[in-house]
């Protein structure tokens, strides 16, 4: 480049960082102008994660780099600094520190709930003390992405210098999302995931109307009310407006899912502050295009050496130990971006010995490390031109380390920010620390200094020194020298002089005498170096034990031969019968079918076969069950939630299970969407939703929405009686039927093409649900006891004019089965349980048979992990209490829930054409005795027991090695993983007192 | 006076179950198919209980003219099944805290005693006799010693008429043994293990104390009783069992090593993880009240049938066992599936006949009232019932019932809703009056 060009260049950016640093406070002392034109000269440069240079020169003009390179000449106004031996970095960046916001945030301008702030802004974040400013020195950090610690929509995030100033370079880069929530048992929304999950998606539907509605308002102000300011929803759209950033903490990779689904319906800028998951479920990321911060916190070690402790950590959670710190290099082989943060790390000098760690032990290239210290991150705050690298015209931002920043040996000695340098203390041991080559006394030895202390090899003979003391230059001690017949305590004292330590030693008797040391070449290791035994496992979906190496794969044709077929349908029981399968789907059902060429052929004979088992009511797969916080949160949707990974969903499949119909939970009146899942064990949270399913809706009555049994704090959330219910749901419709009529004005002028002078109405989630009932395209699966409240509800149903799909538990049914028929709703029931609480004290094993009779559709439902286990053996109790026949009997939990969930078309019933989902029983499915053999789902077999035992073998030689290589890390630790319960970390379910 | 006799009796037809009277003449049941337990499953002999007793079982049995005779071709005659543990008679509706009485304050309560609580006309106690569960082990819960446990007829005008034998055991939580980790548990690992070493020292020391206690002279004037003391002092002297509850395998061998140590004859309740420690359980002849086959595995990794097969595999390393219902009040309405957890443990491996042992005579045996019951011998008490199929099949059916010889009523809370409910809709005209 011509010199006068790059002249014109430095000329500006001189100017512009006159204006970013120039002081407006007037001097009322003398000016202290310090020179501020340093020349940093012979250091080894690493220009950027690719680039280094030897002996070059480094030109600090002010804040900026004036030049970088090998022949660059020294400005005579420069302070020169000799940087032989020394290494320098560009300066890293930290991508995620989190200050704490004050507690209150709420102004009458500000959005109605408190977790929604996103008009914060952390440029006037409080300062960073000296002691954590210290500790980021310390690991060569000398810029942080700073961002707020509290809240769902947190607020804007800011960029900041860590120099003196500690100027922010750059404002609001991106806002900050959490999934965050209250709580179980807060009265404040959101009380669970459910809750975050809407309020983030009703908040983006706001931001959108809002800006409408002011565009409305401002054109006809005569016609409207005006719209109250909230600076909440306006600060998003300026962000939206600019193409902003959104960066979402997550806890797992299911989490980062969740938000990839928000992303994604709002076309959202996104990145991901991660938990350092991801490489579960590489592959869905790899598609997503974004950027993750991750962490470099890592779990202290497992107690494993007692096999017996060993037990409480499940083998997902001791396979994260070890992968954890794979994560960033299995993340780098896909290609998919990152940067790091200090975030997550107690003793804060561990980040560095961290990546250290990572680098030499778990694969992650320098490169790859340096990238997500210096360009990954600059380029995504925006600031490439500015920070990241070691060039012309960047902010003068550097590390100077004593040599490989990777090579713990070494020392961060100083940083520079914008041109200030930041000088580290210095532990004084290190200059003397080694073996040095002892010359006194007329003889040879050795002498050596650690950190543990030190000795003098004198004759062969090991003599150990004491009150060792070391200053810059200097080091004392003390030791006996009888072994080479000096009595008494000898005094020390040694000068270092580059390699040498000139010394004098004064003896007991008073007389001094000298010595020098020569400083040997080899080093000396306090530590063994730890050897790990290596490790090389396929990643499972999901992880831990049962996960699959590779999903299931559809088979093209399935034929099975000579079994007894329960089809659930027209045809009835079918003995010595074949069922083919072709892609997925039943293409025959019938006597001696030849096998087509290339099936895969399963002789049954002996056996039977059952539609895959319906469970009409399961909270199974799912993170989060109830948000209780109000009333009504139709708003809410299982489908947000969902979790793939429960290991409920291979035990279910165990048993037969093949679809649930996974419900909110019954603690407010009206509750959140359902998800209907096929039990697809190894697929994606997304992928298990059964796509042919109705939409519907958990509704719930009686005790647990009126608190009853929640204790007795519990008593002011409105209702607390039956009559108080009953008025929450008349009212919620009430107010769809408003909220439907807007729309239905609004449109028609759409479609009329008039013109529209009037705010336009607001997208409401929890009313969109509410309007879908009652246009008969979202069906109520309405948790219910008592006969008056199912009277009740099928009232409301028939005043509003729609049909309810299900009464849920519906213990009382038997009391008002012709009410429940006439209405035309289904009955989904437990077969025998009663007693567990009042609302129950009239619940009869009969209730199923009893309504049956008087022509509902029934089922039996598990509302249980276990339950849902044997629903097979449930439907028996249909036989046994009230003499149902066993053909009509299984149908309550085949073609009866399908016909409820309005999936009957496609399953439920083994009949032509119909989805191949069916189980394979060891003997008659209503037989204590028999037991599920294998369970098939769209033609694809997801268990049988023969795999099971392979899995077994193969899981139990997978937790073996976890262990013995978590043995092998012999490193000592004060501390240990926490177990994982076992028993999921699900909020409560449907049945005893709180709000199951 | 004629208006008013009928008007009373109508009332006693839609009444609750009325206690079946001392059994009066002889009963000879005929041609059924006798599950024994204690000599295998046999077709055809007769069996003639008196005076609440078994008297014979053979063919051919010489009877007295006023013996009463029921042919119950194809049936089949089980001993009563016996519940190992639960809170039947003290609970009504577990969610309404009045009718809770299993759980007393404190964490010492030695001397509480299950049957003196015992609600005879709980409307659990015919549901769960309708199934063929006759007789229950009634144990207090909570605490680190909630109390001694009875067994219960389930008939009676009086708790002291249902007590078959009392006391049973003394009843002990075992501390846990792991840590809880718990988002909401605040307190410290470190706290923890000291919270369970002090746990374990707390009853060393309660056993030393009533051991101390017992050699008191109670007749000295310095004399001052202690009511929770003198009742482990039957404990202490091996008359009565200390039944443990312990899951984990850490808590069965602490709890096992302790008994060794401290000389008393315990009994593992619960036993999630026995499978993993049957070699000292078999080697120091502890046996296990193996508690809910019907439940999900403990733990992530373990087989999905882990619960299911655990009777197998205690049956396969000789340790004595018995299967019952999971002990939470939630559960003690639901009794009566009480075979379903053996049939469960069947269809995974456990014999047949060891299943059905498993919920009769095992049961009796650890309990020590296999004396009187568990199994179909002469001499023992004739509790016992006739169902119509084989009774770990779920759609068998009791159809009737004996205890002590007397005639069971059959009905029950859940039939007669049944029966008054199937009358609305005969009268509305939806079902026919069959």
């Amino acid at each position: 480049m011509p010199k006068i060009l790059t002249n014109i260049i430095l000329l500006f950016q001189i100017s512009l960082f006159q204006f970013l640093f120039s002081n407006i406070k007037p001097i009322t002392n003398l000016q202290e102008h310090q020179p501020d034109v340093f020349a940093l000269i012979h250091a080894k440069v690493q220009l950027n994660p690719v680039d280094i240079i030897e002996d070059a020169t480094i030109i600090i003009r002010g804040s900026r780099i004036e030049a970088v390179g090998n022949d660059i000449q020294i400005p005579r106004d420069a302070f020169e600094i000799d940087l032989t031996d020394k290494t320098v970095y560009p300066g890293f960046i930290d991508s995620w520190f989190e200050y704490a916001q004050p507690d209150s945030l709420q102004n009458h301008n500000s959005h109605w709930n408190s977790k929604v702030h996103p008009e914060f802004n952390s440029g006037n974040s409080p300062e960073i003390s000296k002691k954590q400013l210290n500790e980021f020195y310390l690991n060569g950090i000398t810029a942080v992405h700073i961002v707020p610690n509290k809240g769902i929509f947190r607020g804007e995030s800011a960029v900041r210098l860590l120099n003196s100033n500690q100027q922010n370079i750059e404002n609001s880069p991106t806002q900050v999302l959490a999934f965050e929530t209250f709580g179980w048992g807060a009265d404040e929304y959101p009380g669970s995931l459910l809750g975050t999950i809407a309020l983030l998606r009703q908040t983006f539907y706001d931001v959108l109307w809002y800006k409408r509605a002011k565009t409305a308002y401002k054109s006809n102000p005569q016609q409207n009310e005006p719209i109250r300011r909230n600076l909440s929803l306006e600060s998003i759209q300026s962000h939206l407006d600019n193409n902003g950033k959104f960066i979402f903490r997550t806890g797992d990779e299911i989490a980062t899912l969740r938000a990839f689904n928000i992303a994604e319906e709002f076309g959202l800028n996104f990145w991901i502050k991660s938990n350092g998951y991801e490489y579960r479920r590489l592959n869905e990321f790899k598609k997503k295009n974004s950027f993750f911060v991750l962490p470099l916190h890592f779990q202290p070690k497992p107690k494993v050496s007692n096999p017996q402790d060993a037990l409480s950590y499940s083998t997902t959670k001791l396979k994260h130990w070890i992968m954890a710190p794979k994560n960033p290099a299995i993340l780098d082989s896909a290609k998919i971006p990152f940067s790091f943060t200090v975030d997550g790390i107690k003793k804060k000098s561990d980040f560095r010995k961290n990546l250290i760690n990572i680098v030499q032990k778990h694969g992650l290239l320098k490169q790859t490390a340096l990238k997500a210290l210096t360009i990954h991150p600059a380029k995504k705050l925006g600031l490439e031109n500015q920070l990241g690298q070691i060039s012309e015209g960047f902010l003068a931002n550097l590390i100077i380390t004593s040599g490989d920043y990777f090579d713990k040996k070494s020392k961060v000695e100083s940083v520079w920010v914008a041109g200030e340098e930041h000088k580290l203390a210095i532990d004084n041991s290190t200059h003397f620390n080694g073996a040095w080559t002892f010359i006194g006394f007329e003889k040879t030895g050795e002498l050596i200094f650690s950190k543990k202390g030190g000795s003098l090899y004198l004759d062969e003979i090991s003599i150990p020194l004491k009150n060792i003391n070391y200053s810059r230059h200097q080091i004392s001690f003390t030791a006996s020298l009888d072994t080479i017949n000096l009595n008494g305590v000898s005094q020390f004292i040694g000068n270092i002089e580059k390699n040498k330590l000139i010394g004098s030693v004064l003896l007991s008797n008073g007389n001094t005498a000298k010595w020098n040391a020569i400083r040997n070449d080899f080093e000396i290791n306090d530590r063994k170096p730890i050897k790990l035994n290596d490790f090389s496992m396929p990643i499972l979906y999901p992880e831990g034990a049962y996960g699959l190496e590779k999903l299931h794969q559809q088979p093209k044709i399935v034929l099975v031969k000579n079994a007894t077929i329960w089809t659930s349908g027209e045809k009835g029981i079918l003995e010595n019968t074949d069922l083919l399968v072709r892609n997925g789907l039943i293409h025959n059902i019938a006597p001696n079918i030849t096998p087509p060429e290339n099936a895969i052929v399963i002789n049954a004979r002996g056996k039977h076969i059952s539609p895959g088992l319906i469970d009409c009511h399961s909270h199974s797969a799912t993170s989060a069950i109830n948000e209780g916080t109000q009333s009504v949160t139709s708003e809410v949707r299982i489908r947000d939630v969902l979790d793939s990974d429960d290991i409920a969903i291979y035990r279910e499949l165990a048993g037969g299970l093949t679809i649930a119909n996974i419900l909110h939970g019954s603690a407010n009146a009206i509750g959140g969407q359902n998800a209907v899942i096929k039990l697809r064990w190894g697929q994606s949270p997304e992928s298990l939703l059964y796509k042919n399913a109705p939409q519907g809706i958990k509704f719930a009555l009686g005790e647990n929405v009126k608190q009853s049994n929640w204790g007795d704090e519990y008593t002011t959330r409105y209702p607390q009686t039956r009559m108080g219910v009953e008025q929450v749901i008349r009212n919620a419709f009430d107010r769809a039927i408003e909220y439907q009529k807007q729309w239905q004005i609004y449109n028609q002028k759409i479609i009329q093409k008039a013109q529209i002078d009037k705010i336009p109405p607001r997208r409401d989630l929890e009313l969109d649900a509410l309007v879908e009932i009652l246009k008969g395209i979202r069906k109520i699966h309405c948790h219910s006891y008592r006969q008056d409240e199912i009277l009740m509800l099928s009232r409301i149903a028939d005043d509003y004019g729609f049909t309810i799909g299900t009464f849920q538990h519906v213990l009382e049914g038997y009391k008002v089965a012709d009410r429940i028929a006439e209405h035309g709703a289904g009955a989904s029931t437990f077969s025998d349980w009663w007693a567990y609480k009042f609302e129950v004290i009239d619940a009869i094993p009969y209730n199923g048979a009893l309504m049956h009779d008087v022509g509902i559709t029934v089922s039996f439902n598990s509302d249980s992990d276990e339950l849902a286990r044997r629903m097979n053996l449930e439907s028996a109790k249909a036989v046994k209490y009230g003499g149902i026949s066993e053909e009509e009997a299984l149908k309550f939990v085949t073609i009866n829930p399908a016909i409820q969930l309005g999936i009957d078309e496609w399953v439920g019933s083994l009949e032509i054409g119909k989805e191949a989902d069916f189980v394979i029983w060891s003997g008659h499915p209503l037989s204590t005795m028999s037991k599920c053999e294998q369970t098939w789902i769209d033609g694809t077999q997801y268990f049988s027991i023969d795999e099971d035992l392979k899995l077994r073998e193969r899981d139990k030689k997978y937790r073996s090695e976890i262990i013995q290589y978590i043995l092998s890390d012999s490193k000592p630790t004060t501390e240990y993983l926490k177990p994982d319960t076992e028993h999921s970390h699900k909020e409560h379910g449907c049945l005893e007192g709180v709000g199951k | 006076m004629k208006i008013i006799i009928l008007f009373i009796i109508s009332i006693l037809i839609s009444s609750d179950q009325i206690p079946a009277p001392e059994q009066s003449q002889p009963i000879l049941l005929k041609n059924g198919i006798l599950h024994t337990i204690s000599n295998g499953t046999v077709q055809g002999p007769d069996i003639l209980f008196n005076n609440g007793k078994i008297i014979a079982i053979g063919h051919g049995i010489e009877i007295t003219k006023d013996t009463q005779i029921m042919d119950i071709s194809g049936k089949h005659i089980y001993p009563g099944l016996i519940s190992a543990g639960s809170s039947l008679g003290l609970q009504e509706v577990n969610a309404v805290r009045a009718t809770r009485d299993y759980a007393e304050t404190g964490s010492i309560n030695s001397n509480v005693r299950a049957n003196v609580s015992y609600n005879p006309d709980s409307e659990l106690i015919p549901v769960t006799r309708s199934n063929g569960i006759l007789l229950a082990h009634v144990i207090p819960k909570s605490g680190r010693i909630p109390g001694i446990s009875s067994v219960m007829m389930l008939d009676g005008w009086t708790w002291e008429d249902c007590t078959l034998k009392h006391p049973i055991a003394m009843n002990m939580n075992w501390p846990s043994m792991e840590l809880n980790l718990n988002s909401w548990n605040k307190k410290s690992h470190k706290d923890q293990i000291e919270e369970r070493d002090m746990a374990l020292d707390e009853i060393n020391n309660l056993f030393n104390s009533a051991r101390a206690y017992n050699k008191l002279d109670q007749t000295s004037p310095e004399f001052k009783s202690n009511p929770r003391l003198e009742a482990l002092s039957q404990v202490i002297s091996g008359k009565l069992l200390l039944i443990i509850k312990a899951n984990t395998v850490k808590q069965i061998e602490s709890a096992v090593y302790w008994s060794v140590k401290q000389n008393i004859k315990i009994a593992i309740l619960g036993g999630r993880d026995s499978w993993r420690a049957t070699e000292l359980l078999k080697e120091k002849n502890i046996p296990v009240i193996y508690e809910s086959v019907l439940s999900v595995p403990a733990r992530r990794f373990e087989d999905y049938d882990q619960p299911y097969k655990t009777p197998k595999l205690l049956f396969d390393a000789g340790v004595r066992f018995c299967i019952t219902n999971s002990t939470s009040p939630f559960q003690t309405p639901h009794l009566r599936d009480l075979p379903y957890h053996a049939s469960m443990a069947t269809a995974f491996g456990l014999d047949a006949e060891e299943a059905i042992k498993s919920i009769t005579l095992s049961t009796a045996e650890i309990l020590g009232i296999d004396i009187n019951v568990g199994s179909l011998e002469t001499g023992k008490d004739a509790t016992l019932f006739i169902s119509n199929g084989d009774i770990l099949d779920i759609r068998s059916n009791v159809e009737q019932a004996f205890i002590n010889g007397k005639e069971i009523d059959m009905s029950d809370r859940h039939k007669m809703l049944y029966k008054k409910y199937t009358e609305k809709y005969i009268q509305k005209g939806i079902l026919l009056n069959e």
